[in-house]
């Protein structure tokens, strides 16, 4: 029986890693069309503004743009795979995935920090408010929760800068390439800004699924035995309330990752959704082409992870899925 | 409407008559406001101000001063190029109308249909067709938008295929777990079995069920849709100036914001509020359509 179980899960872990991998396959082909379809390519950048037709198609020819697309697409794919993503257009046509690797863990950091920080928050918040159900308290909480739910970044992000940067004078506005303050001090506003959505899904989520734990037989049993208040929340209450809650931190994770577009943007943060976005701006495809498939493989294997995550930690789904 | 617990109720209600008012009062906004305004400024512009001609629509032109604070003509003060901020407020608006419900249209459309197959097609189409609209469901929204619209252009119309191509996998679900119920209903079964195509049970007596449902969800998605073409007007890859949009009028006051951060509060607080209303409204409408969540 076990042995089936196992063989099962095998089965399932097999055939979502290879959905995976076509997704990103997928992808890398919606983003080798992408570079098809747009006027220009390397050879009309290397040429310049003033070169002839001639000269154009002379580079191309000795780029080996003139082949056949899947050839094209063959050699694309095998390139990435040794990771080799190609050159940037601009600049001083860095390498992308140079460009890409220095951009990365700023995007991580803060998405890490972030997620972190509205896990704590989330779940504290959402366990208080879940105490005290349907009081003043909770129903502060839940209009708090409604109203950062739905505010948008860019407008969050320049009423927090107005607040603490120019009225208050406390923190840095944007990030710069020296920084005197140290870097923690740069970070704290787009942490807040990354972290304020999340911060309040979680905490409505975690209030949610605390009122339907307490309202559970085993609880009624517990506090008929005695069990101090404190130990019955967190031990009895919030350990089997917490499991939704931790998939939705994973896939919060994946959001804030592939995210972090605005506020990259607004703080000027070199990350990779600034990167993509300044690329956008510049038409640098090979940039555009390597961060799409970044984001969506990372967005992939979260998604994945979060999954197979599940079964280990909730012995429920674990019997359900055999 | 009547019974059930009162006081949860009207606290609710409340929400759903102050969005409605809000979103009605915005309607009005973005169909009139651009003629009003326009008209009004190039009267009051020539009147007060002799360096300038007429009022130019295209600029927007009211006044000799850039940033000029809220006065009797300019109501909410001018921007970095003397243009009105009450009347591009008023063409943003009708943008974000315009390219919401353009691409809610597209949503529901192209998701009813999907869903439908997803139900009623043969299983060699229904498999794949539900696994393909999932992965759309799951990839990141923005992420395929800003990939779209750095493909095709930076548009209205480019703006509208991106979103409506990020917008139709959710009204696809909708549509499956709807259907899913309505489907088994004793009188689609009598129909069924009556020798009614599966068409016109379709249209007869599934889609009419759930239209309030639909409408609701899609009032839920309008939001994020707008969300969305501010989000990419804000990053400078979505409608672009002169055409004012919410999302470059806060991208373009951030600039500005040391100086004149009053001209950030406007576009923001409607944005907001056009959010929060539809929201609530979405919310409003679910909550009396659904007996359970009462």
């Amino acid at each position: 029986m076990l042995h089936y179980a196992s063989v099962q899960l095998a089965r399932a872990l097999l055939l979502r890693i290879l959905f995976g991998a076509l997704s990103l396959f997928f992808i890398s082909f919606v983003t080798f069309v992408a570079d098809e379809i747009q006027p220009g390519d390397r050879a009309t950048v290397e040429a310049g503004e003033k070169a002839t037709p001639a000269t154009v198609e002379r580079i191309r020819e000795n780029l080996g743009l003139n082949r056949p697309w899947p050839v094209r697409y063959a050699e694309y794919v095998g390139n990435a795979l040794h990771g080799d993503f190609g050159k940037s257009y601009y600049g001083i046509k860095e390498p992308v995935a140079t460009v890409v690797g220095r951009n990365f863990p700023v995007t991580v950091v803060i998405a890490t920090s972030a997620i972190t920080l509205a896990s704590i928050i989330g779940i504290f918040l959402g366990t208080l408010a879940s105490i005290w159900a349907n009081r003043a308290g909770d129903r502060a909480i839940l209009v708090g929760s409604t109203l950062f739910v739905t505010l948008p970044n860019f407008v969050l992000a320049p009423i927090l800068v107005y607040i603490f940067c120019l009225q208050l004078n406390y923190l840095p506005q944007i990030w710069k390439p020296d920084r005197p303050e140290g870097d923690f001090w740069y970070l704290v506003l787009p942490v807040a800004v990354l972290a304020a959505r999340p911060t309040a899904l979680l905490t409505r989520l975690t209030r949610a699924k605390m009122v339907e734990t307490m309202q559970m037989e085993f609880i009624r049993a517990c506090v008929a035995k005695g069990v101090p208040p404190f130990r019955l929340v967190l031990r009895h209450g919030l350990r089997n309330a917490v499991l939704p809650v931790i998939t939705a931190i994973g896939t919060s994770f994946g959001v804030l990752l592939t995210g972090s577009f605005v506020v990259e943007t607004v703080f000027n943060l070199p990350g990779l959704g600034f990167l993509t976005i300044d690329a956008i701006r510049k038409g640098d495809m090979p940039v555009i082409q390597t961060c799409v498939l970044l984001t969506g493989a990372m967005f992939i294997f979260l998604n994945l992870i979060v999954d197979l995550m599940l079964p280990i930690l909730d012995p429920r789904i674990r019997e359900s899925q055999v | 409407m009547s019974g059930g617990v009162k006081s949860g109720k009207r606290k609710r209600d409340w929400f759903l008559i102050g969005g409605l008012v809000f979103l009605s009062f915005l309607l009005l906004f973005a169909i009139f406001g651009p003629a009003i305004r326009g008209a009004q400024l190039s009267a009051e512009a020539k009147r007060l101000d002799p360096t300038l001609r007429t009022y130019d629509p295209v600029m927007d032109r009211i006044s000799a001063k850039t940033h000029e604070p809220p006065g009797p003509v300019a109501l909410l003060g001018t921007d970095e190029l003397q243009r009105d901020i009450v009347a591009r407020l008023a063409q943003g608006a009708r943008i974000s109308l315009f390219v919401g419900f353009t691409v809610q249209i597209i949503a529901v459309v192209v998701g009813v249909a999907v869903g439908m197959a997803g139900v009623f097609a043969p299983k060699w189409i229904r498999g794949p067709l539900l696994r393909f609209t999932d992965g759309m469901f799951a990839f990141p929204d923005i992420l395929l938008a800003i990939l779209i619209v750095s493909i095709i252009g930076f548009t209205v119309n480019a703006v509208i295929v991106a979103l409506a191509i990020t917008a139709w996998p959710a009204i696809a679900r909708l549509t499956v777990t709807q259907v899913a119920t309505l489907k088994d209903r004793e009188y689609v079964i009598a129909a069924k079995a009556a020798g009614a195509p599966t068409i016109y049970l379709i249209f007869k007596h599934i889609l009419p069920q759930m239209t309030g449902v639909l409408m609701a969800y899609s009032m839920i998605e309008l939001a994020g849709t707008i969300l969305a073409e501010s989000t990419l007007s804000f990053l400078g890859i979505g409608v672009q100036a002169p055409e004012a949009t919410w999302g470059n009028m806060i991208g373009a006051a951030r600039i500005n914001m040391n100086s004149y951060p009053i001209e950030l509060i406007w576009p923001c607080l409607i944005l907001s509020l056009t959010i929060f209303s539809l929201n609530f409204v979405g919310d409003g409408i679910i909550a009396r359509s659904d007996p359970k969540s009462r």
